[in-house]
């Protein structure tokens, strides 16, 4: 049997070796992560909030039930006072988030209030939760997609935050 | 009790498939005994889901006590543990109808080695089940539970019959695959085994045909806007094994004919389970994003893909080393039938490869780091529709081809007029359809006519007639797509109680909105009377359905008639008292699922031919 | 029957002017609009288009879109918009660029070496 009729019987298997490795290594991305254009970018909206402190952006409505699940860990966050809360409350009821920061209890030391949802759609806003660390010069560093945690805290953010504190203006 | 009897009858059809590998006596009984065991768990499921045992996580996860019937019994296989039992069950259900029903001319030897084989993917199949995907996974909760309901969306008669018209077909190509196997081990593929063989590919592929049509209507109802295909990963995922199917189909026809092209069936067969393994796997793990997926979970993908690596390998391997025993030298020229069936499996093999290209592109670039990009309909549209015209040209073409070798000068004397009236009828459509003229609508318009035209007037011999009606059903779909894409009209509008709209020709009129109660869900219904020309009147309503846990629903209404149907969507109230509203004129979308139809209608045909035939020959032998 | 006999009596005489979702001055602002929104991808449920999407999400830069192509800006300016926020994922027909070569030709050319592979083959054993 000659070379080229070799290679052509087992030209099958050898695609579907690739085939299997690329399926592998698909295993372990995230593919309904969008990642967020706006990275290393200035803020676009309330961008002289930002600027001297490192800020978390936390995106929540009432209507959403993984916001509640992280709102425990937010205010154990504001107890904490390593960096600044502003909270965005997208595509809600102003009225009806007031009343839920009042019973709830509120670890924001700003809100705004997105009733719309244009300003979520300048953030690049596409699925409550989601919370954006912005350095000290209103550059955006990271986002968060889902629900902060402890484990998310202290793997991934927090490491992040401590650096952009050491940065200088 | 029962959830428990149903784990341990799975338990219990694990072994018995592993009792199937080995060779013996006990092969037949141990595939019954499999089947029986599966069918008893399946039944469990379904006594647990209609007495609303909420102890089972499976079904306090997609049921609820207000579920109607006969939507609880669907659930049974509305998510992934119990769609794995389905997967399982109809595995070994094709198992047993390959028993009863398989040719007798079939050897002794190669009849054990494809139930081995059958047994080797069932064992992995149910040990997946077990080991990953067990739907009678238990806790006792101590609060009284009503469920999660089943997703509303999934709520419809298509929840019955479409998965499992899926499953018959793509699990059913497993035949095939051992058919190949057992070839590639016994070192020959004789035509008696061909012939054997074509009925377990042609069955399953009707089914699959029909499974796809099922699906593809259930959408236009459910999703409100009046689409029917929108390469969605697992819509993909049932049409890549369809396509090669299709392919191996008529490969196997050559195989029997004219004894030539047997390694080529046997890739074939092995790609066609292949694709329904890999698709299996891609809507379950995870990789990709899809409106239809299960629950993704990347440690059942891991899993998932061993098991199917190691069936796809060894066969490809195997393949690799053995297939050079069947190079059998068949002459025939460049013009001639056999070219025409291997540029029919050429084009099919390229679209799949497309479709493959398209859905596992997004995953090479992310893992390339070089971004998350999407490949969607736009993309698919524009790829896989000049691949496939070269092969419905053909498909005008071939039947009148001879085996071996063709003049060319003859058959254009033969086909020149046919292909004439196809044109000028495309050319004349806007007249019947509407103006303005698209080149590309009269060309797809003339392509479905050239198909009818040219299979009447090859094969009007009774021996062909599964052929003719299979093709015919290709021409009606071309014609129903090529006719609803270029002639849809649709309006969105804002209405009030009172107005009335006018598309193409139809009044709309705005009669009422009431409110009413479901068996499990709260109704808002916008009634609406239709007249054509102000005559006719004719009741058409719309939903917003509210489920169990805020969930909502629109429901379309549909007037249709063949020709045509007008399709209602009800939107949201908007705050100056109106309704957003959305009606659809779409000509000829019944065509697309009649088509398929056709194609079950067909393959039935072609069994009945193949029984008979056998019938026939089992007499004379006596 | 009687039902919408009943309905039919209580119709107005003449129909309303029913006013357009999304009204456009031309038809070749619609077909804008059209294009545009089949083009683009609903980023909450993440295989529709932004025309055939009911999440409020959806619903929003189907409004944005409208009231841009009102405002007269072109298609080009659009997409650039929404891109700026949400990447290229939202484009559904996948770019043109280097990275999609292969993806866009890989179909073609697949196509014409099988068919070309198949013609020499047949050729040779003839």
């Amino acid at each position: 049997m000659n070379l080229f009729k070799q290679v052509r019987f087992a030209l099958p298997f050898i695609l579907f070796l690739f085939i299997v490795i690329l399926l592998m290594r698909g295993l372990s991305l995230h593919p309904n992560q969008i990642p967020s254009p706006l990275m290393n970018k200035p803020a676009p909206t309330f961008s002289n909030d930002f600027k001297g402190h490192v800020t978390l952006l936390n995106v929540w409505a009432t209507w959403c039930s993984a916001c509640a699940e992280e709102h425990d860990f937010l205010l154990q966050l504001a107890r904490e006072k390593e960096v600044i809360l502003m909270g965005l409350n997208y595509k809600d009821n102003p009225k009806a988030a007031i009343r839920w920061l009042k019973q709830q209890g509120n670890p924001y030391q700003l809100v705004a209030y997105d009733p719309t949802g244009q300003i979520g759609i300048d953030w690049g806003v596409y699925g409550t939760p989601e919370t954006f660390i912005i350095d000290k010069k209103g550059i955006i560093r990271y986002k968060q997609l889902g629900p902060l945690t402890q484990e998310v805290w202290e793997q991934t953010l927090k490491p992040l935050i401590q650096q952009l504190q050491n940065e200088s203006l | 009790m029962i959830p428990e009897l149903g784990h341990f009858a799975i338990i219990l059809a694990l072994c018995f498939s592993l009792v199937q590998i080995k060779t013996g006596v006990m092969q037949k009984t141990a595939a019954m005994g499999q089947c029986l065991f599966l069918v008893f768990a399946m039944a469990c499921l379904m006594l647990s889901f209609l007495t609303n045992d909420m102890t089972l996580i499976y079904v306090r996860e997609h049921s609820h006590s207000m579920l109607p019937l006969i939507y609880r019994i669907g659930a049974a296989w509305g998510g992934h543990e119990g769609s794995v039992l389905l997967w399982c069950l109809i595995l070994s259900g094709w198992t047993v109808a390959f028993i009863v029903f398989s040719d007798a001319a079939l050897s002794r030897s190669f009849f054990s080695k494809i139930l081995k084989i059958m047994g080797c993917i069932s064992a992995g199949f149910i040990t997946f089940l077990l080991a990953t995907s067990n739907p009678f996974k238990r806790d006792f909760p101590h609060t009284l539970i009503t469920g999660n309901d089943l997703t509303p969306i999934l709520q419809d008669p298509g929840l019955i019959f479409h998965p499992p018209m899926l499953y018959l077909g793509y699990v059913g190509f497993a035949i095939g695959f051992s058919f190949a196997i057992a070839a590639l081990l016994e070192g020959k593929f004789d035509p008696t085994s061909a012939r054997a063989c074509r009925p377990w590919v042609i069955l399953p592929w009707s089914f699959l045909s029909c499974g796809i049509v099922l699906g593809s209507w259930w959408a236009y109802r459910e999703l409100g806007w009046g689409g029917w295909w929108f390469w969605d990963p697992v819509e993909n995922a049932s049409l890549l094994p369809w396509l090669s199917a299709t392919a191996l189909i008529h490969s196997l026809a050559v195989c029997e004919k004219r004894s030539a092209f047997i390694g080529w069936a046997i890739l074939l067969a092995i790609i066609t389970f292949s694709l329904s393994l890999l698709g299996t796997f891609l809507v379950r793990s995870g990789v990709l994003v899809s409106v239809h997926a299960f629950a993704n979970d990347p440690s059942r993908g891991l899993f998932l893909l061993i098991y199917l690596a190691f069936i796809i390998g060894s066969a490809l391997l195997l393949y690799g080393f053995r297939i050079h025993l069947f190079y059998r030298s068949h002459s025939f020229k460049l013009f001639s039938r056999e070219t025409l069936l291997l540029i029919n499996s050429v084009i099919l093999l390229t679209a799949v490869a497309t479709i493959v290209i398209g859905t596992l592109y997004p995953i090479i670039l992310d893992a390339l780091n070089k971004g998350k990009i999407s490949v969607g309909e736009p993309y698919f549209n524009l790829v896989f529709v000049p691949i496939i015209l070269p092969l419905l040209l053909l498909m005008g073409l071939a039947p009148h081809v001879n085996w071996h070798e063709h003049a060319f000068n003859k058959l254009w004397k033969k086909i020149k007029y046919t292909a004439l009236i196809s044109l000028v009828v495309g050319l004349l459509s806007p007249w019947v359809f509407g103006f303005p003229f698209y080149v590309s609508t009269g060309l797809g318009i003339a392509i479905g006519v050239w198909i009818i035209l040219s299979t009447f007037q090859s094969r009007l011999e009774l021996r062909h007639c599964a052929m003719v009606v299979a093709h015919l059903g290709i021409a009606i779909t071309v014609l129903g797509i090529v006719v609803n894409k270029s002639y849809s009209q649709e309006r969105q509008v804002k209405m009030l109680p009172g107005e009335t709209v006018t598309l193409a020709n139809y009044q709309f009129i705005f009669n009422s909105v009431e409110e009413t109660q479901g068996p499990n869900y709260q109704s808002i219904t916008a009634h609406f009377t239709v007249e054509k020309n102000h005559q006719a009147p004719q009741a058409l309503s719309a939903e917003q359905r509210i489920y169990p846990h805020n969930q909502l629903l629109g429901k379309t209404g549909i007037l249709w008639n063949p020709w045509r149907d007008l399709y209602l969507a009800l939107g949201a109230p908007l705050s100056d008292g109106s309704w957003s509203v959305r009606l659809y004129y779409k000509p000829f979308v019944r065509w697309i699922w009649a088509g398929g139809f056709f194609l079950l209608f067909g393959g039935m045909l072609s069994l009945l031919r193949h029984y008979l035939k056998r019938r026939e020959s089992s007499h004379e032998s006596f | 029957m009687k039902k919408i006999l009943f309905f039919l009596l209580l119709l107005p005489s003449i129909a309303s002017a029913v006013q357009d979702y999304y009204h456009f001055d031309s038809l070749k602002e619609q077909n804008r609009f059209n294009a545009l929104t089949s083009q683009l991808r609903c980023l909450v449920c993440q295989n529709q288009n932004l025309a055939e999407s009911n999440a409020p999400l959806a619903n929003d830069l189907r409004n944005q879109v409208y009231e841009k192509i009102q405002q007269g800006q072109s298609d080009q300016t659009i997409i650039d918009y929404l891109v700026a926020r949400y990447g290229d994922f939202i484009l559904y027909q996948p770019p043109m660029n280097v990275m999609t070569i292969g993806l866009w030709f890989g179909p073609f050319l697949l196509l014409i070496l099988g068919l070309g592979g198949l013609i020499f083959y047949i050729k040779k054993r003839e």
